[in-house]
């Protein structure tokens, strides 16, 4: 998984890519949580994700989570259709905010 | 025109016990999978089942920890039915305390084997014969 943040305002833009599994989860939270805990808005690109496990989809949970707590938010952009197709999956696509 | 046969495979492959190795899991699975007259879609589910499943080795057999053991994977296919076996050389499974968490109950952890079950027709877990421990095998009828 290789990754890449711009910024723009108070919105910070995480464009994943590659393939997510329980190797990258650690990298993936080191990479968003401190983005949240700044209070960014975080949206996440998964334009070039092509593999997301359950690990991945933990990452995601993780992060919505935490961004509600801390009075902000994270919106998934771009979402490839294998992404989308685990995020179905697991039931999440009311929970997490799509875009 | 019909559509020609499924054919009957048989391979398997040994991995290090390792989480840096599932994506090497992965292209086992594809390979294989790239042999069979099935979908796309149904490829990519089965390759999430099996990574699922070879993570589950790494992360509750062996709780992620160092080690030199190995794991095996095997597909076979024979008339349409898929079977998967996962071989491995941890802590035993405690087959009561399998279970996903319920998919209403939002929190990170416990989908790996939600998704294996959503998956598969069946999930089966035994003793492993000498000198593996665990067995698991998951299986799929491909004629569906």
């Amino acid at each position: 998984m290789t990754y890449k943040v711009t910024e723009e305002g108070n919105i910070s833009t995480v464009h994943l890519d590659g393939e997510i599994d329980m190797d990258v989860t650690e990298k993936a939270k080191e990479i968003i949580m401190p983005l949240i805990e700044a209070k960014k808005e975080v949206h996440l690109n998964l334009k070039e994700v092509q593999y997301m496990d359950s690990s991945g989809i933990s990452v995601l949970i993780e992060s919505h989570q935490k961004a509600m707590e801390l009075g902000t938010k994270v919106t998934l952009k771009d979402i490839s259709k294998s992404v989308l197709k685990v995020i179905m999956m697991a039931k999440l696509e009311q929970i997490l905010n799509l875009d | 025109m019909e559509q020609p046969a499924i054919i009957n495979l048989d391979e398997k492959r040994d991995f290090q016990v390792d989480s840096s190795n599932l994506k090497h899991v992965r292209s086992f699975c594809r390979e294989v999978f790239e042999k069979l007259n099935i979908n796309q879609e149904l490829k990519d589910e089965l390759v999430l089942a099996i990574a699922e499943a070879a993570q589950n080795i790494v992360k509750h057999a062996y709780k992620n920890e160092k080690t030199d053991d190995k794991m095996e994977i095997k597909i076979s296919v024979s008339d349409g039915h898929l079977e998967i076996g996962f071989f491995d050389k941890g802590r035993p499974v405690e087959k009561d305390k399998i279970r996903h968490r319920k998919i209403d109950d939002i929190k990170p952890g416990g989908l790996g084997t939600f998704f294996i079950q959503q998956i598969m027709d069946a999930v089966v877990f035994k003793e492993g014969e000498k000198p593996w421990i665990n067995h698991l095998i998951l299986s799929k009828n491909l004629n569906n």
